[in-house]
């Protein structure tokens, strides 16, 4: 690791060939780690997973570890769990933000820099101290509870700890980065294409949905997919706000892996959480690379 | 935390052109009141906790304001080993991930070599999957190599969480550098380090700075890396937070933590997110 650093003032243009050992040199180190602690454990763990010894100790190409998490009705609770978990905060991150981000395109002034602020303001604050806040405002004898008190109205029925728990608070964490996303999508619907259908007689929702959806379309699967990448397995919030039974993925595979001491079977529910997102992983990666080599 | 960078330049680079008068924007004053409502009051509320001696349910404000629970928490030992090791762990992994990925920026930036744009994407790998199941294949790599429970084994998964954006955005600042500049003062018979000392690093040192800076708060706060292969030896803050949300009887440790903590990294990254600016990594988010 050392030999790289002292390599950094490099001449300005490269263009001569006798130079691209140093290129790849200089990116050998972060390529490496890489290759060794995100390719390879992948691998690993598909390997591993599929090609091990049966009963009778012969090595071969098993599909047991699989068949048991689909045959085992707590794991199959479990992942219906996190699918719902997913649709839900997916539902609810567009329905929430498509309008905040529409408001912000279409206007200006303090008002939606306020706004713009304070939907951007979540990703400023880490999940541990959210997980905390969250307690402290919608759990038991919380902050709602006090203030629905104060005002005579019966206490709320307290989403800590219920499949809710999760879905508020991956909500709360994903907001900036949908309303960023869609925002940067709406950025390429020209105002002319508005001006013009509306100068032909549309209606709000007509334009919405003729002529604004269609460009942003892929900003919003971009938005989904990136929720999704993040909400399917994510941890902190589930293991904090969620109830222990049925679990999502995420504590699921931690408990398999520290408590059960099973790393096996923590693997294999890995693989199916791979295999689940494969489709908006390789739609990201597929994004940013397009919009990088623009 | 980590996906921060990209979206803090979106955020900055984006401006509103058309001035246009309306009456009264209500769309705009329900959005803020309720946007405000779910967003400031729960932090304001564990701020109000971590200066309340006594609070009792049903009254709305605390019977007692003080500041005996900062005294207690910081008189904790869990809570200075944890912190220590903290900033222990984020400035070994910002040093190492500077050291690694700065001249891999710079090579990203300036020269050709074969296989660059594949290696070039090939740090997008990580964020293409799901994170904890990635995490569960790694532990299970380093359960065989005894890494579990270890210093080095946490400071290699942070390593990696960092590596993205401590390559994209240096690239994205080293492109930036005019280098129409550096041309001249080759031209005036600098050499390419004094050329890459004065023309070069002042004007791409600061976006460098950002992203260094995000680099350590993120890692500072990192909890799920730290958590599964840490345990049960290294008990960063994060970790020890999760403690004390699960078992901690008296709620204004948690709570003078978190104004402790965050305040800091906060000021931290409205200055990062300052200095980015000009969406120069905008384009890198796939919008």
């Amino acid at each position: 690791m050392t030999d790289a650093a002292p390599a950094a003032p490099r001449p300005l243009i490269d263009s001569n060939d006798s130079r691209r050992p140093t290129g790849l040199l200089l990116v050998a180190i972060p390529v490496f780690l890489v290759g060794w602690l995100v390719i390879w454990p992948i691998i690993n763990a598909i390997v591993r997973t599929l090609w091990r010894p049966d009963e009778s100790g012969a090595i071969g190409f098993n599909l047991d570890s699989y068949v048991f998490f689909f045959s085992d009705q707590y794991s199959i609770n479990n992942l219906t769990i996190t699918l719902w978990t997913t649709l839900m905060c997916a539902i609810l991150l567009l329905v929430i933000c498509l309008p905040i981000s529409l408001y912000l395109r279409f206007s200006a002034g303090r008002l939606p820099a306020y706004v713009q602020a304070m939907a951007i303001f979540p990703m400023f604050v880490p999940s541990i101290i959210l997980a905390y806040a969250f307690i402290r405002v919608l759990g038991p004898n919380g902050m709602v509870d006090i203030l629905l008190n104060s005002v005579g109205l019966p206490k709320i029925r307290t989403p800590y700890l219920t499949p809710w728990g999760p879905v508020i608070g991956l909500v709360w964490d994903n907001i900036p980065l949908t309303v960023l996303i869609l925002l940067s999508g709406l950025g390429n619907v020209a105002n002319q294409a508005i001006e013009a259908a509306r100068d032909v007689g549309a209606n709000r929702l007509q334009v919405f949905w003729h002529i604004i959806l269609p460009r942003i379309s892929n900003s919003v699967l971009v938005a989904i997919s990136f929720a999704v990448l993040g909400i399917f397995s994510s941890f902190t919030l589930p293991y904090l706000l969620g109830p222990a039974s049925p679990e999502m993925m995420g504590p699921f595979m931690n408990r398999t892996f520290r408590e059960v001491n099973d790393p096996l079977n923590a693997i294999t529910q890995a693989v199916i959480t791979f295999c689940f997102c494969i489709a908006f992983g390789l739609f990201y990666v597929r994004s940013v690379a397009r919009n990088q080599g623009k | 935390m980590k996906q921060l960078a990209p979206a803090l330049v979106m955020a900055s680079g984006r401006r509103k052109s058309i001035p246009v008068r309306i009456p009264t924007d209500w769309t705009g004053i329900i959005f803020a009141v309720v946007l405000s409502a779910a967003v400031i009051l729960p932090l304001l509320v564990v701020g109000v906790w971590a200066f309340t001696e006594v609070w009792r349910y049903p009254n709305v404000i605390p019977q007692q304001f003080g500041l005996r629970f900062w005294n207690q928490t910081l008189t904790r030992a869990d809570v200075w080993s944890a912190l220590t090791l903290s900033l222990q762990l984020s400035t070994v992994v910002t040093l190492l991930s500077a050291a690694i990925c700065l001249p891999a920026a710079y090579a990203f930036a300036r020269l050709s070599f074969p296989g660059r744009n594949v290696l070039f994407f090939s740090f997008l790998a990580g964020h293409a999957f799901p994170k904890f199941g990635l995490l569960i294949a790694i532990a299970a790599i380093f359960l065989q190599l005894n890494l579990i429970g270890t210093f080095w084994g946490v400071v290699l998964i942070q390593l990696v969480g960092t590596l993205l954006f401590m390559i994209w955005i240096p690239v994205a600042a080293f492109q930036s550098v005019d280098r129409r500049m550096e041309e001249a003062a080759r031209d005036v018979g600098a050499g390419p380090f004094r050329v890459f000392w004065s023309i070069t690093l002042p004007q791409a040192g600061p976006t460098i700075a950002a992203a260094v800076l995000l680099s350590f708060v993120g890692t500072f706060y990192e909890t799920e890396g730290a958590w599964l292969i840490g345990a049960p030896g290294i008990r960063t803050m994060p970790v020890l937070m999760i403690s004390f949300i699960n078992n901690q009887m008296v709620i204004q440790y948690g709570a003078v933590l978190s104004v402790m903590l965050w305040v800091p990294s906060f000021i931290a990254l409205m200055f990062a997110r300052r200095v980015i600016g000009g969406g120069a990594f905008a384009r890198g988010f796939g919008g």
